[in-house]
């Protein structure tokens, strides 16, 4: 416990990395659990098909894969040779259990919004699997490289919370989610012995006490910190700062099944009013994001489409007199501060449509129940989701029948433009597919969504190994702190 | 706590006055625990809602309240936990997955060790300084700590700490600036976190009982008693210890009771600031997790800590001033 002795040390091959307690104690290494720790999980256990610094899908535990020409059926090939931490042999009997958890119903995994389209999986031999879908879906593998998608070992579901056995490139030595949890390096690693030879991950229920902590050399790594305050780390001698694009996003949801949201002249000119360059700034900072022209698509998807979706409060006005509303609208909107900016991004939107005669009042709920009581029960809400590949997020957030489908709005023609894209073998033309599908979207959605966060990350300048690129495609086992 | 004539009645008294408060005691233990019972269940949400959060299904939710029967009436879950707890079983937190005990006892040593640090630096030397502020009013060094301990009175915990933080953190790195070490380390790892939390907490409360302790003195100096004894030739260190002292020291008594429950459980602020991993973070996540298991045992606690210190603090009073303890054989 040398490092956690506080002072400022000079062990090497020791990393210490500051995590939030976002799940305030309720956190799990099942990676397939709701409460799962991140990115913890990340280190111990392996994906089947991981990312390359572009998001391109690259071999994992999978070698290989291809499919039958609908798109329906993936065959997998798999590594050999890759030991479990206990010794154990991994093979294609744990893939089949791994993905059988995730897409269980009664189970209900979060991934499973994510390889839902699973309908079974097969062991052919001991090194093959194959999965069958319930439609086409051309990007499978990267729907297989979400972060969450990990391998575990056939009946570890008991014990994988507190004792989790995996592949990764290092393994637990003692799990406590609220103080300090320990990794050390798993020598017998595939992909090359890591270069650390430890891993401690400090718990900081309060931000600020975290940055304190990396002023005071206290620990070497902050996953995120609020850009607003990064200056305090400009010393280039000691620190590294890196700002990374991110498929981070909020919103402001309007109910379609509701009055006046059900006119799609009234929901286009809500978008239209407001000015996304300027939201972003205000809300997130300068620099703190990226505007999007309300498609969830972020910038590093080979999918995603930029607009243009200027302001427009003339064409906004307009719209609204067509709809009926000739003297503008007064629309509430509920918000909480159960997340960071949830708030300011409805202060900053009222500010920017009020020219287009939208008034809006802001309703503060109470953060506790805001999921629960407000969040797709109200008729106008913030929103906010975290990072998705474009075949899921389109899916999981727009799609009729989807569980979360935050507006309720039911477009049997964007389903269908949905399955034509996902079941597309050529990607040029699937890309034209999902362009189409955004532009779509921003004809008739209920949701505004303004932009991308950019995340701000900071490690002592000891550190090396980190690409400036998210976490989910950061290879642990090639960091090294000097 | 008056006594007539005899060391009979006294005793008696002394016993009803016992039988009386630890009535008292109970009653107020009973009575919070039910109204914070009460407060919590009437909070929307509750620990199902907790564990599973955002994307907590209907049917999810359902289940895991028929599991941790949560849909039976308020009145009888209250019956089965304080069945439990005159057992010794605090109960099982359902957002942790853990016993209570196991959560909380490690907290409340690591809130009694801040506490105890904390009271060590700041009544003593309280105590002194105010002695000898009102003992030599004029006295620069006496003005400036005055002044100094006011000023720290007033400042907002959070101030001070990043002030002290930034002083014997970075610019003097002495002292380690956050708590790195679990929850359930030991005292030995815990140690070289504790003093800027403790210094803190010390600041904060070091000046009320200064003053009081200084005001006592002013006004214990002016009387008939102290002037005889100087009059009688007493040596100045003498009056001061034993004649000024005792006699100002009941009042201070009670201020230090008061800070030093207040240490015991109002450390919500110097706990994130430091994240050092005592009861005051727990019971916020507790509260924002509808923990009921967990926000109980803070509670009692919390109101065992101040009648505790109120008992201490009646002792130490009787003992100190003799008219009430006259009849002491």
């Amino acid at each position: 416990m040398l490092a956690a002795c506080g002072r400022a040390t000079t062990v090497t091959g020791v990393l210490r990395v500051a995590n939030d307690a976002g799940f305030g104690g309720a956190e799990t290494m099942d990676p397939y659990d709701g409460n799962r720790t991140w990115p913890t999980i990340n280190m111990v256990f392996d994906r089947l098909i991981g990312v390359d610094k572009d998001f391109s899908p690259i071999p994992e535990l999978a070698l290989s894969w291809t499919s039958n020409e609908e798109l329906n059926e993936w065959t997998l090939v798999l590594r050999e040779g890759v030991l479990f931490h206990d010794g154990s042999e991994f093979n294609a009997d744990d893939v089949v259990y791994s993905i059988n958890r995730m897409i269980d119903p009664e189970f209900d995994s979060p991934v499973r919004a994510v390889l839902g389209v699973i309908e079974s999986v097969e062991a052919i031999d001991n090194y093959t699997v194959k999965l069958s879908l319930s439609t086409g879906e051309a990007d499978l593998p990267s729907l297989l490289a979400d972060y969450r998608a990990l391998m575990t070992p056939v009946d570890s579901q008991e014990t994988i919370g507190r004792a989790p056995i995996g592949t990764g490139p290092f393994r637990m030595e003692t799990f406590d989610p609220e103080g300090t949890t320990v990794l050390v390096a798993n020598e017998n690693y595939f992909f090359g012995k890591p270069e650390l030879s430890k891993i401690e991950i400090i718990t900081f229920a309060d931000s600020q006490s975290a940055a304190q902590a990396l002023a005071g050399d206290q620990v070497d790594l902050l996953l995120a910190i609020d850009g607003k305050s990064s200056s305090i780390f400009g010393d280039t001698s000691k620190y590294t700062l890196q700002t990374i694009p991110s498929g981070d996003w909020n919103a402001i949801d309007f109910r379609v099944d509701r009055k006046p949201f059900d006119d799609a002249r009234v929901r286009k000119a809500l978008r239209i009013a407001a000015d996304r360059q300027v939201i972003a700034d205000t809300v997130l900072g300068v620099g703190g994001g990226v505007p999007a022209c309300d498609t969830p698509v972020w910038t590093a998807d080979p999918y995603r489409w930029d607009g243009p979706c200027a302001k427009d409060t003339e064409g906004a006005k307009a719209l609204l007199a067509e709809a009926g509303f000739p003297d503008g609208i007064d629309i509430d909107i509920y918000t909480s501060d159960v997340e960071v900016h949830m708030v300011e991004l409805v202060e900053a939107y009222q500010q920017q449509v009020k020219d287009a005669g939208i008034r809006v009042t802001i309703k503060m709920a109470d953060a506790s129940g805001f999921w629960d009581d407000v969040w797709m029960k109200e008729s106008a809400f913030v929103d906010s989701w975290g990072q998705r590949p474009a075949a899921q997020v389109l899916n999981e957030v727009y799609r009729s029948t989807a569980a979360w489908n935050p507006t309720g709005q039911v477009d049997k023609a964007l389903d269908a433009m949905l399955d034509d894209a996902r079941s597309t073998k050529d990607l040029a033309q699937r890309k034209q597919k999902y362009i189409a599908v955004q532009q779509h979207i921003f004809e008739n959605s209920g949701i505004f969504l303004p932009y991308h966060k950019t995340l701000t990350r900071v490690m002592s300048s000891k550190v090396q190994g980190i690409d400036p690129i998210v976490i989910d495609a950061v290879r642990w086992e090639r960091i090294s702190v000097s | 706590m008056q006594c007539d004539g005899s060391e009979l009645a006294f005793r008696d008294n002394g016993m009803k006055n016992f039988a009386r408060r630890a009535l008292f005691t109970i009653g107020a233990f009973v009575s919070l625990a039910v109204l914070s019972f009460l407060g919590i269940d009437a909070l929307p949400g509750d620990g199902c809602t907790a564990l599973l959060g955002r994307f907590g299904t209907e049917a999810k939710i359902a289940e895991c309240r028929v599991e941790h029967q949560l849909n039976d009436p308020v009145i009888v879950r209250l019956g089965s936990w304080a069945s439990d707890v005159v057992q010794g079983d605090l109960g099982y937190s359902i957002k942790r997955d853990e016993q209570v005990a196991q959560i909380i006892l490690p907290r409340i040593r690591n809130t009694a060790m801040l506490a105890l640090v904390a009271a060590i630096m700041a009544f003593p030397t309280a105590i002194a300084a105010g002695l000898l502020i009102g003992r030599f009013p004029r006295s620069r060094i006496g003005k400036a700590i005055n002044t100094m301990g006011v000023v720290a009175m007033t400042l907002p915990e959070f101030v001070i700490a990043t002030v002290l933080w930034l002083v014997f953190s970075i610019w003097i790195p002495i002292f380690p600036g956050v708590t790195v070490v679990p929850s359930n380390a030991t005292f030995m790892e815990l140690l070289p976190h504790i003093w800027m939390p403790a210094l803190t907490l010390a600041s904060v409360v070091f000046a009320h009982s200064m003053r009081t302790m200084k005001a006592g003195v002013t006004t214990i100096q002016a009387m008939p008693f102290v002037e005889s004894a100087r009059l009688r030739g007493t040596k100045e260190r003498v009056t001061l210890l034993r004649h000024i002292l005792p006699a100002a020291l009941p009042p201070v008594v009670n201020t230090i009771a008061v800070d030093a429950a207040w240490l015991l459980t109002g450390t919500f602020v110097t706990e994130a600031i430091f994240n050092y991993r005592g009861l005051g973070r727990l019971t916020i996540d507790a509260i924002s997790d509808r923990d009921t298991a967990v926000i109980l045992p803070i509670v009692l606690f919390s109101l065992g800590a101040y009648l505790t210190m109120s008992l201490i603090a009646d002792t130490v009073v009787r003992l100190l001033d003799p008219r009430l303890r006259q009849h002491r054989s």
